[in-house]
């Protein structure tokens, strides 16, 4: 009895040891549906590192960048933050971000794809690696489909395509042909769109807009005419998004990021498709990644030893990978494929296999800068509006907003 | 033993002044401040403290860094926004929306109300009804209304299209969204309104209503010479807090449903400043903006009482 009793007081006192040693971290995300998968990689990375423990906290994504801004401004905890791509260079500007590969070791940053990283690169310097990016694919509905006498397993593959399929679904079925999103992140829909047709959506430093060349104007009264042709019925994110799952709607181009929402809403609904994003004449494919990317706050000392230990194991290609497969995120690790375990699961799942098709032809997200930001993206989203109105051409409605961007973002240019 | 010692000859000198402040604080004269203390102090640590940090802060360039110094840039905040376009959309629309608001949330609910009233105790079932709305959570109204409105297989489309019609996409048209949240938020709000002109028309004695009838006076004639005028003080309390509270009521369906748009057509200030300070934390530009809207806000409230408090009749 004496020697159980002497035991528990000395299991006791090493777990008031080891309580007393671990370093706690801070780890703000927007995960939600996702949570259970990060807490399960989290808690096995605790059972790997006994002495550190990792508090998550969970903010929604549209307000995550003002959570971490007024926790870093408080004072309150902030070890490593999610933070979303376009909000990068005002984070670097206005916070006080630690380089990821400045102290020591920073081989482990060469596991990402250089494409990947290049959101958070800043000369040398990296401050931020990709965790829960997304990428834009065409969401289709077979049933919508094959009504209209078209093949489900033949998608469009040029946005010519995307137009005629839209045609064809509205004059045979009466439904919606097609939408594509715009609003998201604020803009990200019209950053993709011209982007992808070989455009300057904003130049590196975020300072000036460059969209109002040919391709740019000519994407964007495609744009256009699919919305007065009635086609694309003028609508918001969400309206568009409910219409789909609803079953209302041929296609949806969006984000990788609603494929799990869309395989709950289809099931026993519609069969859903999936393909890439469609090429622009004959441009190469370019899509911006969405989504966000994780920084690194922690002080000097143990905490930051810790936090970086926690990116470390993150970065793992079994971490990263699983992390792709259980949240359906995109797989930021160079060549996903070498991994059995994600060979079999893109074998086995093939709504991911555009999502993985695209991962070498993504680029970074334009970052806005520090001043003008939302006069720049109300502006951008008014000449949406515009165009879809249909009361004037693109080719005298681009080249004013993208006037209208630049003057508005301005200030940010200095003397230059 | 040192302690008391000591202690005894300082409470002797304190006597005098401790006594004295017995007497100024047993004074009766004070004792209304003593209940307002409280208020005063939690009205000035949350509101007033706050506001004249904000006035502070609109005269600033700030990026929410606690290592960073404030840059003070004088009025250069104010001139940047009145001189773009946002700020100049959201200024009609918050004008728009604070006029329309006047017909539909402050002088609708009146007939409502007077309607109840007359039913007396058989109006309970409606009044519950009629104010079942206000208890219901704005982003639910938003987002169930966001469902009934869809162009593309909406609850409004499908009634419509059973008579072979189509539904106009409302939220897509700049003119016609601004309007359609006015409504919903009529819709949401009415209730509450509804029920303070209830609580106005209790107070008003039924005999003079009878004794009105006796000398022949139709429903015209009560409502005209009797019910208004004893209704005006309800009427102004209601129209300063609709005006008020209305750009802020319109705050959750314009960031659901339209996050200001079509064109900026249903952004307003307050919306405009949620945008400047928690999107893009331009803290000088949200604040400037604050202090613009509060200017509004009491310039408008001070015409009303100055045009129509002489026109409301405090006694019965």
């Amino acid at each position: 009895m004496t020697t159980i009793r002497t035991l528990a007081l000395a299991l006791f006192a090493m777990l008031l040891t080891t309580a007393a040693n671990a370093v706690e971290i801070t780890f703000y995300h927007y995960q939600q549906g996702n949570l259970p998968a990060l807490r399960a990689i989290l808690d096995d990375f605790e059972k790997a590192n006994p002495d550190i423990t990792v508090r998550d906290v969970f903010k929604p994504s549209r307000n995550i960048t003002a959570d971490v801004q007024a926790a870093l401004a408080a004072g309150r905890p902030v070890d490593v933050a999610t933070v979303i791509g376009k909000n990068i260079i005002f984070f670097l500007n206005n916070t006080p971000a630690v380089p990821l590969n400045v102290d020591g070791d920073a081989q482990w940053l060469d596991a990402y794809l250089p494409n990947f990283l290049d959101l958070g690169r800043v000369g040398d310097k990296i401050f931020a690696i990709p965790h829960a990016y997304g990428t834009p694919m065409i969401y289709m509905n077979g049933d919508i489909f094959r009504a209209a006498g078209l093949d489900p397993e033949d998608p469009p593959k040029t946005w010519d395509e995307v137009m005629q399929y839209a045609r064809q679904i509205k004059d045979r079925t009466g439904k919606a042909g097609v939408a594509h999103l715009h609003a998201s992140m604020g803009d990200y829909g019209t950053m993709v769109m011209v982007t992808n047709a070989g455009s300057t959506y904003l130049t590196k430093d975020g300072t000036r807009a460059k969209f109002d060349d040919a391709n740019g104007i000519a994407v964007l009264q495609m744009w256009q005419d699919l919305a007065t042709s009635g086609v694309m019925p003028i609508a918001n994110d969400r309206q568009w998004n409910s219409a789909f799952q609803a079953g209302q709607m041929g296609m949806y181009i969006t984000s990788s990021a609603a494929l799990r929402g869309f395989l709950k809403a289809s099931d026993g609904k519609f069969e859903l498709g999936v393909a890439n994003y469609p090429l622009w004449r004959d441009q190469p494919r370019r899509v911006n990644n969405s989504g966000g990317a994780l920084m690194l706050y922690s002080p000097p000392g143990e905490r930051r030893d810790a936090a970086l230990k926690l990116l470390k194991y993150l970065s793992r290609q079994d971490i990263s990978n699983r992390w792709s497969r259980e949240s359906g995120y995109m797989p930021v690790i160079q060549n996903p494929t070498a991994d059995p375990v994600m060979r079999e699961y893109i074998e086995t799942f093939p709504y991911v296999r555009p999502v993985i098709a695209q991962m070498a032809q993504t680029v970074p997200t334009a970052t806005w800068p520090a001043e003008g930001t939302l006069e720049a993206q109300t502006t951008v989203r008014a000449m949406l509006d515009e165009l879809w109105a249909g009361k004037r051409p693109a080719a005298e409605i681009v080249p004013e907003a993208v006037a209208k961007v630049n003057a508005a973002l301005a200030p940010n240019r200095g003397t230059n | 033993m040192t302690a008391v010692g000591t202690a005894t000859p300082s409470a002797g000198a304190y006597a005098p002044a401790l006594a004295r402040l017995r007497r100024t604080l047993g004074n009766r004269r004070l004792v209304p401040y003593y209940y307002l203390a409280p208020m005063v102090v939690l009205l000035g640590l949350f509101t007033y403290w706050p506001f004249v940090h904000t006035v502070y802060l609109s005269l600033t360039e700030w990026n929410l860094r606690p290592d960073t110094p404030l840059k003070f840039v004088g009025a250069a905040n104010f001139a940047e926004i009145t001189d773009n376009r946002l700020f100049q959309d959201a200024l009609r629309n918050t004008l728009i929306y604070i006029a329309g608001s006047i017909p539909l949330k402050v002088l609708l609910p009146i007939p409502i109300a007077v309607f109840l009233w007359s039913l007396g105790p058989r109006g309970q079932v409606y009044r519950s009804v009629i104010f079942l709305p206000t208890l219901l959570s704005f982003v639910v109204v938003s987002v169930v209304f966001l469902w009934l409105l869809n162009p593309i297989g909406g609850h409004a489309q499908q009634f419509f299209g059973l008579f072979g019609l189509s539904f106009p996409n409302v939220l897509g048209q700049p003119d016609s969204a601004l309007w359609t949240i006015l409504l919903i938020s009529t819709w949401k709000i009415i209730g509450f309104n509804t029920l303070l002109y209830i609580a106005g028309l209790a107070s008003i004695n039924r005999d003079y209503v009878e004794a009105m009838r006796i000398d022949g006076a139709g429903d015209w004639a009560v409502l005209r010479h009797l019910i208004w005028p004893l209704l005006t003080p309800t009427t102004f309390f209601v129209l300063i807090a609709t005006v008020i509270f209305s750009i802020q009521q319109v705050f959750t369906p314009i960031d659901i449903m339209t996050e200001g748009g079509p064109a900026n057509g249903t952004t307003n200030l307050f919306y405009m400043v949620y945008q400047y300070a928690f999107v893009v934390f331009n803290v000088g530009y949200g604040a400037a903006g604050t202090v613009m809207l509060f200017v509004l806000l009491l310039a408008i409230t001070l015409i009303k009482v100055r045009l129509l408090d002489r026109h409301v009749h405090y006694d019965q």
